[in-house]
């Protein structure tokens, strides 16, 4: 099972590897949750704050489908 | 500090004592008490009797960072109600420095002539008859009145559509780089200030005025602190300076909550072309800039320089709620043209916000396809030509759709809703309906909360927990605005040692005891002034509504509708 994790803002920054631009092709496993692919990918938690799954919002427990597009973003402020 | 008064109506200007009872407050709270107290509620926006007040945050001119802020206020043509706006670049710091507290614009000159107030130092101010500019864009305005008083001066002025007082009409303000790109751009004030025959007003930058101060080795303290903060924090110190607030295109798309062809729909399918990330990357393959110093005393730098693909300058500083507009709202995903409406708005003097929603809905209306940038960049230009088309689009979408007899206008008191859909941010809905501001993002943004922590710390597609975390954030944002602090220097703040040294400069400044209940206080107190004014103006509970719209169209992805109920939006400000 497979997983596209895309890194946007400055993620790609916090990335412990270089970045590839096109997004991380990462081996999941059944049921994984968002919680645990964020630490999969080992970014550090407190740098994620929202995340999609396919182009839809999810919880941290939520599961990943296989070949699911995720998106990681950081902690916003606005106005 | 003083207030310089100034009669447009006799071309005198006189400066006064600054009354006891306002000493302590500076912005948003000075601009809204003045104009409650002295605009009369049921005057004509445009009148003789209405008045535009210009003031600097509590704290601008103090060495605290991100303090550029200036407050203008008055009666809004485009709400019926009162209206404060606040804009960055040189202006606040060079009016404090200055020891200007308020500027206090009433009266209005003969038809046809046009002013501009040059303030020389802090003690001379003189109206100059400058007809030849009524009806100039602002960038040649600010290259006139550079030429001719200097080209360190700093520059606050209206183009076209404040002239022809048009209800989208926007102040400009200019940057460090002297460009007017900076726009107190909500609520028709340009037109407020056109209606008055003051066209620019030119300020000094050398001011030395020192502030008043009651412990100034305290409050440097706390404002080294809080800088420490500011740079420390991942938005404000990593984020902004690198992407900008583009940065928030994705995630809100992702929210579902990107408003796209006219708010049909909550997620953009050309988000990738236009966001943050696409949008640095062009701008640094093409040698424009991004991490600009947009205002005074800025650590952040979140502004940037759009380029053309040969490095020539389309504008600063393109930002997210244009990105919006300009973009998903009217389906366009052309970048080069985002950055060039988002150039002629601030030439011509528009809020980008209210054109962008205007075009949007004339096109839902059937004038022009979504996606048409170029019909797009056509209308705004009209509105400079004066045109029919171009006069109704400088009025704003309320205008647009009672031209086509259009009932999908996203507006709460006549202003356009900004680039969060209320439906899938609720606490959005709760915001724009009950501030006194009209449909207004950053009277009481609650984005974060719907959005952060996994999926927020309130569910964004449910009522409940909305109306309380939006009253909150309205009150806090009341006083942030009357303090001065940009909006992204709010990293400062956010926990209870950085609030506790905004405490601590409140009092240091002030001499008086200053704590929690004080800042509520004086955000509640905001308020209550201006719906006190609102409510003499003849605004009612019913006004505080979102169009049907929003209750009976399910907004895809999600299909959501908003779930606030009337009695729930009402209890907003039972405090
Ligand atoms: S962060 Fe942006 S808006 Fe705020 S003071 Fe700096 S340049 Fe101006």
């Amino acid at each position: 099972m497979k997983a596209l994790v895309r890194l946007y803002g400055t993620l790609p920054e916090h990335y412990p590897d270089n970045y590839p631009d096109g997004g991380l092709e990462v081996e999941i496993w059944e049921n994984i949750s968002v919680a645990e692919l964020v630490e999969l990918v080992q970014v550090a938690r407190e740098h994620v704050a929202i995340v999609s799954i396919n182009g839809m919002l999810s919880k941290a427990d939520d599961v990943i489908p296989d070949g699911a597009q995720v998106k990681f973003f950081q902690s916003i402020t606005g106005g | 500090m003083k207030f310089l008064r100034v009669n447009m109506t006799t071309q005198t200007v006189q400066w006064e004592d600054v009354p006891k009872k306002y000493s302590t407050l500076g912005g948003r709270a000075l601009t809204s008490i003045v104009v409650n107290s002295e605009v009369p509620a049921t005057t004509d926006p445009l009148g003789n009797e209405n008045k535009l007040i210009f003031a600097p945050g509590y704290f601008t001119g103090t060495t605290l960072v991100n303090t550029g802020r200036l407050s203008v206020g008055a009666k809004s043509p485009l709400t019926g109600g009162i209206k404060e706006s606040n804009v960055g670049g040189t202006v606040g710091f060079s009016l404090a420095k200055l020891g200007i507290k308020a500027i206090i614009v009433e009266g209005k000159a003969a038809d046809e002539s046009s002013f501009v107030l040059n303030i020389e130092d802090e003690e001379v101010a003189t109206l100059v008859r400058s007809d030849e500019l009524k009806g100039m864009r602002t960038y040649a305005v600010a290259e006139k009145l550079h030429a001719k008083f200097g080209e360190s001066k700093s520059v606050t002025c209206i183009g076209p559509a404040g002239d022809f007082q048009l209800l989208s009409a926007s102040i400009q303000s200019t940057d460090l780089d002297g460009r007017p790109c900076r726009a107190a751009g909500r609520g028709g004030l340009g037109a407020v200030m056109g209606s008055k025959g003051l066209k620019a007003i030119v300020v000094d930058r050398t001011g030395r005025v020192s502030e008043e101060m009651a412990n100034l080795e305290r409050f440097k303290q706390a404002s080294k602190a809080y800088a420490k903060d500011v740079k420390a924090d991942e938005f404000s110190g990593e984020i902004l300076p690198e992407l900008g607030t583009a940065v928030l295109v994705e995630p809100i798309n992702a929210a579902g909550a990107f408003p796209t062809n006219n708010a049909r729909m909550g997620q953009f399918k050309g988000v990738e072309k236009l966001n943050g990330e696409t949008m640095a990357k062009l701008i640094k393959e093409r040698g424009g800039k991004t991490k600009h110093k947009g205002c005074s005393q800025c650590i952040i730098d979140c502004s940037n320089e759009f380029v053309t693909e040969k490095g020539e300058y389309v504008t600063s500083s393109l930002e997210y709620e244009t990105i919006w507009s300009m973009g998903g709202m009217i389906g366009n995903d052309n970048l080069d043209a985002i950055a060039r409406l988002d150039f002629l708005c601030d030439d011509i003097g528009l809020d980008t916000m209210n054109t962008g929603v205007a075009i949007a809905v004339a096109f839902d209306a059937g004038y022009g396809e979504f996606g048409d940038a170029e019909v797009a960049i056509r209308l705004v230009e009209e509105v400079a030509a004066g045109t029919k088309m171009g006069m109704l689009i400088g009025n704003g979408p309320d205008a647009v759709g009672i031209h086509f007899n259009h009932d999908r206008v996203p507006t709460v008191k006549g202003q356009s809703i900004a680039a969060y859909d209320p439906r899938a941010i609720q606490g959005m809905a709760v915001t724009y309906a009950t501030t006194p501001m009209g449909a207004d993002h950053t009277a009481g943004w609650v984005v974060d909360q719907n959005l952060e922590a996994f999926g927020g710390t309130v569910e964004p597609h449910g009522p409940k927990g909305q109306v309380e975390i939006s009253r909150n954030t309205q009150i806090h944002m009341a006083a942030v605005d009357t303090v001065g602090i940009c909006d992204f220097a709010q990293s400062g703040l956010a926990t209870d040692e950085g609030i506790g040294n905004v405490f601590t400069m409140m009092s240091a400044k002030s001499g008086l005891s200053f704590g929690e209940k004080n800042w509520a206080e004086l955000g509640k107190t905001v308020i209550k002034v201006e719906l006190e004014f609102n409510r003499k103006a003849g605004l009612t509970n019913k006004d505080d509504r979102l169009p049907l719209m929003f209750y009976n169209e399910p907004l895809p992805p999600y299909n959501v509708v908003v779930k606030v109920s009337d009695k729930d939006m009402d209890s907003t400000f039972d405090y």
